[in-house]
């Protein structure tokens, strides 16, 4: 689902989205494409994470289905 | 030998030449400016900078630098408009002098920190992506296409040195979505060593700076920030890859 944002918000090809890809280096993304980034994350997964501190240490895709993944599992144990 | 021969005859001639030009240049603006008004002499004064840029790049080197403008765009609807380029070496922002009209290039720190230069790229009201604060960025570039003055900008940030196009950084984009105006993609070809990155050292060569169609507000209104940056910056890619590689 993640690559899914990058498909349709940022016309990357699936091809190029492996977990090893960098942002900003290999994706072509700037700091402020990363703000369009946040809000399309979390139109998709229904989450907030714009205030996030772990955000800003975001780097590769792998960076992003993990802090994805904890969001989920932190936002599904509140009672 | 001639790279040896074109420094010699481009080094002494750049300083003798900045020695007395800008001085005269600069008072000369000053001079006239309580009698014209603001907006007139802003004019005069980046006017005086691209004369400056012009003889700097086509005069001093030549002939064994030669620098060829190519409009391969045709005219522009009048008004503001953002010009795009690749950025291959510290000759890019002197090229620009080949540009008609009248224009304010969008930069990052390095060229305020130059002795002199610095100095009348800030009177010349040049932009710092990195000293200004966004907001007051995309105002003042804002007032100035509205006032009808273009703007320059080199997205990638950085010189390749190289025939590589770097990323695009995406704010330009963004203030042309705000502000809907043309964006022209210029393509600088041939000056990759002209400065040699790291060295200063200048090599013969001819260089082009080639202005394709204008992409106007009308094709692009729809577009993201990304898919307006990426779109153009594939233009200029295939541009060059189409005028190197039949070279």
């Amino acid at each position: 689902m993640t690559n899914q944002v990058f498909v349709d918000s940022f016309e990357k090809e699936p091809s190029e989205l492996l977990p090893e890809k960098h942002v900003f280096n290999d994706l072509g993304l700037d700091s402020l494409d990363t703000v369009d980034l946040v809000v399309a994350l979390q139109k998709k997964f229904g989450v907030k994470i714009r205030d996030d501190e772990r955000v800003r240490s975001i780097r590769s895709l792998e960076d992003i289905y993990r802090f994805i993944d904890a969001i989920q599992k932190e936002t599904e144990a509140k009672p | 030998m001639k790279r040896v021969w074109l420094n010699l005859q481009f080094y002494p001639a750049f300083f003798l030449f900045s020695l007395v030009a800008i001085p005269a240049l600069a008072l000369s603006v000053a001079a006239l400016a309580p009698f014209i008004g603001h907006r007139r002499a802003m004019r005069r004064f980046r006017r005086a900078i691209s004369w400056y840029g012009w003889v700097v790049i086509n005069v001093l080197p030549f002939p064994l630098v030669r620098v060829r403008y190519e409009d391969a765009g045709g005219e522009l609807p009048p008004g503001g408009a953002l010009v795009v380029c690749n950025h291959r070496s510290t000759s890019d922002p002197f090229l620009m002098a080949c540009l008609p009209r009248e224009y304010v290039q969008i930069v990052n720190d390095w060229p305020f920190r130059l002795p002199v230069l610095g100095f009348f790229a800030r009177c010349a009201g040049y932009l710092s992506v990195k000293e200004m604060p966004v907001d007051e960025f995309y105002a003042r570039a804002g007032r100035l296409l509205a006032d009808g003055v273009g703007l320059i900008a080199f997205p990638e940030g950085t010189r390749s040195a190289s025939r590589n196009v770097g990323p695009f950084h995406s704010s330009v984009f963004r203030l042309a979505l705000q502000r809907q105006v043309p964006i022209v993609p210029v393509c600088i070809i041939g000056n990759e060593r002209i400065p040699l990155r790291g060295t200063g050292w200048l090599d013969p060569g001819v260089i082009r700076v080639r202005k394709l169609p204008a992409i106007l507000p009308d094709e692009y209104r729809a577009w993201s920030p990304f898919q307006l940056k990426a779109r153009v910056r594939d233009r200029i890619v295939a541009e060059l890859a189409a005028v190197e590689g039949a070279a």
